[in-house]
């Protein structure tokens, strides 16, 4: 039996035809809808460009696409022999503005998508007003980055060389406000307990210690059995290295070095989304790889019990957001204004590169190749993270998020599974 | 416009060729429950409404206000088997306001660019009128800008539901914010008036009009008076206007200025060329010390 879904509040839709057997899910075709054409739009545009017209990309994760795009534009002047080096400043100022839009889609995802749809799954709701919460939390953390990025959505203040503000203490003062009352709002709504405490977490056995929503969101997943569903190839990966990030894969019990070369897109059938591998398998991308490739303690302790599960996933994403406050903390606090903000005045005369740009999206890895030829763009390619974890498969494997939902009990359950890779249809139909 | 009869106005909420931009920035609105609590959210495509897509797509909903987002293909952008165009239109003769949010949905913005003969905006294509134009025009409110303000949208929500008039101009944006610049309230004015270009990115000091790219001088909008984010601006922070509020946005070439024998091709709105050369040419001819030297010195 086929039963086909159409999987709203996400960002943008797709849709689910489970292919039923006795009730369990046996296989999933995921489709997205049409193509918008960026990687076209871009074509014949001054390089520089792409730093304002990838970021339209998406509304959720326009940031990293910004930052991809400096950075492949970075690479293809290093590569044709302009080597560009970041101020500590700038470095920093970037990270900090990225894991911004990190924390403000994680919390809109957790308070918009996973609060809701479980409390629908399981008839166990509240009555509380999650959006509300997702707002405050996301105008709050967003108000931080505008600081810097001038704007969210849609800034395009990384440029080659560094970024386009000059920000003063009296900017770094109201930045570390506004962190500090993300970390009282993670506190006292996500965790309900200290975050001192929070982050001393180690074990398994302190899980039961956290309150709040996130307390209440993990004790009705544990009750209905989901750290025993939505297990996938527990095969994950990250390209992104940066201060906050490891790049790396991990599977089974090591983690060890990948190169961008061989990663492969590739068409499928029935939608508008390319297939992403490496290495012809497919892997995990986002939070819960970051995670165990940076081998974060208390990732690496539930992973050990519960393996790629909707639970340890569910967990990651959330977990990573204290990972991030706390971060930011310290780079807003060894932030020295008296280095330069930029390093390059733009000005040179390559007029001909390939480069390649690659952040951490709060979904994962995220790519950016630019080929410039004669001065304009000739080719720009774009592979983003839901393109990783929601392929369909080839003939070996299935895809991540289509083995994570065979098995499931109904089709609700397994849109549920569906929802926990924090699903962008928007990017995905770039 | 004609006015709205029931309490609470019932507001649809509809995407086409989107990034979901105007949503998320409207979703930072930092009193969004305050501004819905004037209006029934019926349907919208992130937050938990009452309605979900396939009522929507029923063409069935009541509707008083109705928002689009994004840009329009006039046929083939199918949401299950629906033409995104034709609900639109459904909604469009119920409401007693439309409001395209976003440049995408007022003048085809962005997405445009991939298929300029088909796609456009709800009721422009660029500047010119669609052949819906007629039919709406009487309730349209245009609200360009890559994304929305949240203020500028809730302005409008609020205006409606509490029935009073917006003033408009010809292209349908509520005066209020579109009859001023990008420059208006912009922190590097001075270096505008005395003809001090930046000496390149990264610093506070120095106009961007004259060799970065910058189109606030001739870009229609209120992002220096009304804060984005509550807390700054793209110039704010030493990135140019790229001018996402103007029916030709995106142009090409956005971070350096177009000139002609070193001047500035586009002159700041309304300004003759003549009255610019004269003012810019008296500017010029003085060298103040105070805008050569660095506003702060951290000791660098």
């Amino acid at each position: 039996m086929v039963v086909k879904k159409l999987i709203e509040k996400i960002e943008g839709e797709a849709r689910l035809d489970f292919k039923l057997e006795e009730g369990k899910v046996e296989d999933v075709r995921i489709s997205f809808g049409f193509y918008r054409g960026i990687e076209e739009i871009l074509k014949g545009k001054a390089p520089r460009d792409a730093l304002v017209i990838t970021p339209r990309v998406c509304g959720i994760c326009n940031h990293a696409h910004l930052i991809a795009a400096v950075r492949a534009l970075e690479d293809g002047y290093a590569n044709a022999g302009y080597e560009i080096h970041l101020s500590d400043k700038a470095v920093k100022i970037r990270e900090f503005t990225l894991a911004c839009e990190l924390i403000q889609n994680h919390i809109k995802w957790f308070y918009l998508v996973i609060l809701p749809q479980l409390e629908k799954l399981l008839g166990e709701s509240n009555g509380e007003n999650h959006a509300l919460k997702a707002s405050y939390l996301s105008s709050t953390i967003t108000k931080a980055l505008a600081i810097f990025g001038g704007q969210w959505p849609h800034s395009s203040y990384a440029v080659p060389g560094g970024v386009t503000c000059d920000p003063t203490y009296v900017d770094v003062m109201q930045a570390e406000t506004f962190v500090d009352e993300a970390v009282r709002f993670f506190e006292q709504m996500v965790s309900g307990m200290p975050f001192e405490s929070y982050l001393s977490l180690d074990k398994l056995s302190d899980l039961h210690e956290i309150g709040g929503d996130f307390g209440r969101v993990l004790h009705l997943m544990g009750m209905h059995g989901m750290a025993d569903t939505g297990y996938s190839h527990d095969r994950f990966i990250t390209f992104g290295e940066c201060l906050f990030f490891k790049s790396g894969k991990s599977m089974a019990t090591t983690v060890s070095n990948i190169d961008v070369r061989y990663v492969e897109e590739s068409r499928q059938e029935g939608t508008m989304a390319k297939a992403v591998s490496y290495k012809q398998k497919f892997y995990e991308t986002g939070p819960l790889a970051r995670g165990m490739v940076a081998k974060v303690p208390l990732i690496k302790s539930l992973h050990k019990r519960y393996k790629d599960s909707l639970l340890t996933r569910v967990f990651a994403r959330v977990h990573e957001v204290a990972l991030l406050l706390e971060e930011s903390r310290s780079v807003l606090k060894s932030l020295r204004l008296d280095e330069p903000s930029c390093t390059f005045d733009g000005q040179n005369r390559v007029t001909a590169f390939e480069g390649v740009g690659i952040a951490e999206a709060a979904r994962g890895s995220l790519i950016h190749r630019t080929t410039v030829k004669e001065g304009v763009i000739e080719n720009y390619e774009i592979i983003v993270p839901t393109q990783w974890n929601l392929s369909q498969g080839n003939e070996n494997e299935r895809g991540i998020a289509v083995e994570a939902m065979v098995g499931a009990h109904s089709p609700e359950e397994a849109a549920f599974i569906f929802r926990t890779f924090d699903i962008c249809s928007v990017c995905t139909t770039q | 416009m004609k006015r709205i009869s029931t309490a609470k106005p019932k507001l649809l909420w509809i995407q086409s060729i989107t990034c979901n931009g105007n949503s998320h920035s409207f979703l930072n609105h930092p009193d969004l429950f305050s501004v819905l609590s004037h209006v029934e959210l019926l349907y919208h495509p992130i937050l938990e409404t009452e309605y979900g897509i396939a009522d929507m797509l029923s063409g069935e909903l009541p509707c008083d206000i109705l928002i689009l987002e994004g840009s329009f293909r006039e046929q083939g952008l199918l949401k299950e088997g629906v033409e995104v165009l034709d609900i639109a239109m459904q909604y469009a003769d119920k409401a007693s306001y439309i409001i395209t949010a976003g440049t995408c949905a007022t003048f085809g913005g962005i997405f445009k660019q991939y298929d300029p003969e088909h796609i456009s905006g709800f009721c422009f294509d660029g500047e010119r009128r669609t052949m819906r134009y007629e039919a709406y025009a009487s309730k349209l409110v245009s609200l360009p800008g890559c994304p929305i303000h949240p203020k500028w949208l809730s302005y409008v929500l609020l205006m409606a539901a509490k029935g009073r008039e917006i003033p408009l101009d010809g292209l349908h944006r509520p005066q209020e914010l579109y009859n001023i610049t990008v420059h208006t309230g912009c922190v590097r004015n001075e270096y505008f008036e005395w003809k001090v270009d930046t000496k390149g990115f990264g610093l506070k000091e120095g106009c961007l009009f004259y060799e970065q790219g910058c189109q606030g001088p001739y870009t229609r909008g209120s992002c220096n008076k009304i804060l984005w984010n509550d807390v700054s601006s793209k110039t704010n922070v030493g990135t140019p206007c790229f001018g996402c509020t103007e029916p030709n946005f995106p142009k090409t070439a956005l971070f350096a200025t177009k000139t002609n024998m070193g001047i500035p091709a586009n002159m700041p709105l309304g300004v003759p060329r003549r009255a610019y050369l004269t003012a810019t040419g008296i500017a010029k001819s003085f060298r103040i010390k105070r805008f050569e030297e660095r506003i702060i010195d951290y000791g660098r």
